[in-house]
């Protein structure tokens, strides 16, 4: 026992400049856990810090502190924030833009594909566009797995309310109902959020056309014209600028494939690349979504002068 | 109380040469009362696919509405719509699902299959699936039914020829049961168009 004793006391005492997280540390919940920053993750979430909020002073204390909640998602961090909903968003950042703008007679979707490799089966598979109900459909940003879980979910939603009341399920309620499910997974059970963004468009006879962005903390809007996934940022604020009221469906079509052409990192622009989809009524009053064909497609773009000529693609 | 034959009601289903034919009576009654001659007892679960269900007519309701929820979910996943012999294996086991608390219906399904075949089946009211070649019948009326049919149904019937036959075959037996009637309510389904027809019969 005398032995053992001094074979712990002369070890080093653990520091920053170790750069290693060797050491277990009794954590503010009072379970063990290798929090004590090392240099690496310290300097990595100083950048973060200071990449979003630039004109705060971050002492380089709370920062260290910082890491320390990332673990848990249910957990505010000592600057009121979720941590583990923020990187969600940061995921989605990374994946395929999509852009829903309102006309006056519909709602336009439309979407970047990130996987296009010849081998894949574009006929059988839809990355972007799924359709929830008869009057509903929504864009995806985000990790596909966790889209769709959340899908399956939002269409089992709107069958229930159509068998509970025979009728279809207003759209703001089939957002906030989603968005419910959602928070869920900020505030209980330890599970991560899910890394999606989504777009809803669809039509019911209170509200008629309307676009809803929602994204992983739960929170929802309804928006006029709305971007979501990588350049959201920037595709927005050309948005902003040109987007107009009250316009038709052909010239809202037009818009967005200027705005996803100007944000798109990729070289060339063709049919391969987008999915195009609309909500409208039909003459009949019925409500209809319509996902373009690539033919219709290439059709559009060339008729708005935004197809480029491929690059090599390998 | 016969609890099945509380509200009343005539179902029946019939093949012909690519197409079929799915007839049943307009009276919603309780018990000796009448209180409506428009009952929809036939729903469309697609183009080509009917149900028609007799039995009590809250039932009746409420599992057409359970089963719009599951295609329609169907529709939505696999992009495409059921089969009716799928359809049937479906209601056979939603129906099974209460089998010591059933819904009280006897359901007809009638639909065109893969290269147009017709097909029709019935089951009892916990799922017991009952192919038939010819027709299909269900209801108050069905034992009427049964005799008119056989007497009635030769194979391969064209579109107006399985009209006016599954025409006369219900309003004949429905004139033999006092619980349905008021008139009928027939679709005929061929491969290009659904032609749903309302016959005047005895009101009564």
């Amino acid at each position: 026992a005398e032995t053992l004793q001094i074979v712990v006391s002369s070890s080093p005492v653990p520091s920053h400049a170790n750069d290693k997280e060797s050491y277990l540390w009794r954590s503010h919940t009072g379970g063990f856990g290798t929090t004590l920053e090392s240099r690496g993750s310290c300097k990595r979430n100083q950048g973060i810090e200071n990449q979003k909020k630039s004109e705060r002073k971050v002492s380089s204390a709370v920062s260290n502190m910082s890491r320390r909640y990332d673990s848990r998602t249910t957990i505010f961090s000592p600057e009121g924030r979720l941590y583990q909903v923020e990187y969600a968003m940061e995921a989605i950042g990374n994946a395929g833009s999509a852009i829903g703008i309102l006309a006056k007679d519909g709602v336009v979707l439309i979407g970047e594909k990130k996987v296009t490799s010849k081998l894949l089966q574009t006929s059988t598979s839809a990355e972007k566009m799924y359709k929830i109900d008869d009057h509903v459909a929504c864009a995806v940003a985000g990790i596909m797995s966790d889209a769709n879980i959340l899908i399956n979910t939002a269409r089992v939603q709107a069958q229930r309310y159509t068998f509970m009341y025979q009728e279809p399920m207003p759209v703001e309620q089939l957002v906030q109902s989603l968005c419910d499910t959602k928070q869920g997974y900020t505030q209980f059970g330890g599970l991560r959020p899910f890394g999606v963004s989504f777009l809803f468009a669809g039509w019911d006879k209170n509200h008629g056309f309307q676009l809803y962005m929602s994204d992983p903390s739960g929170n929802y809007g309804g928006w006029k014209a709305a971007a979501v996934g990588a350049n959201n940022q920037a595709a927005q604020s050309i948005l902003k600028q040109d987007y107009k009221d009250d316009a038709s469906r052909e010239e809202v079509v037009e818009l967005a494939l200027k705005v996803l052409s100007k944000t798109m990192d990729s070289t060339s622009l063709t049919s391969e690349k987008l999915e195009l989809a609309e909500v409208f009524l039909t003459p009949s009053g019925s409500v209809q979504y319509h996902v373009h064909s690539p033919e219709s497609l290439t059709k559009l773009l060339v008729k708005h002068g935004v197809t480029q000529p491929a690059a090599e693609t390998s | 109380l016969q609890i099945f034959e509380y509200n009343g009601s005539a179902v029946v289903a019939m093949v012909g040469k690519n197409c079929f034919a799915i007839a049943s009576d307009r009276r919603l009654g309780v018990q000796l009362q009448t209180i409506a001659t428009d009952f929809q007892r036939i729903s469309k679960i697609h183009d080509r696919v009917f149900i028609a269900l007799s039995g009590l007519a809250t039932d009746v309701q409420t599992l057409y509405q359970r089963l719009v929820f599951r295609h329609k979910l169907y529709q939505l996943r696999e992009e495409r719509d059921m089969k009716p012999e799928t359809f049937a294996s479906l209601v056979s086991a939603i129906l099974y699902e209460k089998r010591f608390g059933p819904y009280l219906c006897q359901p007809v399904i009638a639909g065109l299959g893969e290269d147009d075949k017709p097909f029709i089946c019935t089951m009892d009211s916990i799922g017991a699936k009952e192919l038939a070649k010819d027709f299909v019948v269900s209801g108050t009326a069905s034992e009427s039914l049964y005799g008119a049919c056989e007497a009635m149904y030769k194979p391969d019937m064209e579109a107006e020829e399985l009209f006016e036959t599954i025409s006369q075959a219900l309003l004949s037996s429905v004139d033999r049961d006092c619980l349905s009637g008021w008139g009928g309510h027939v679709y005929v389904v061929t491969p290009t168009e659904i032609k749903e027809r309302i016959l005047k019969g005895r009101m009564d």
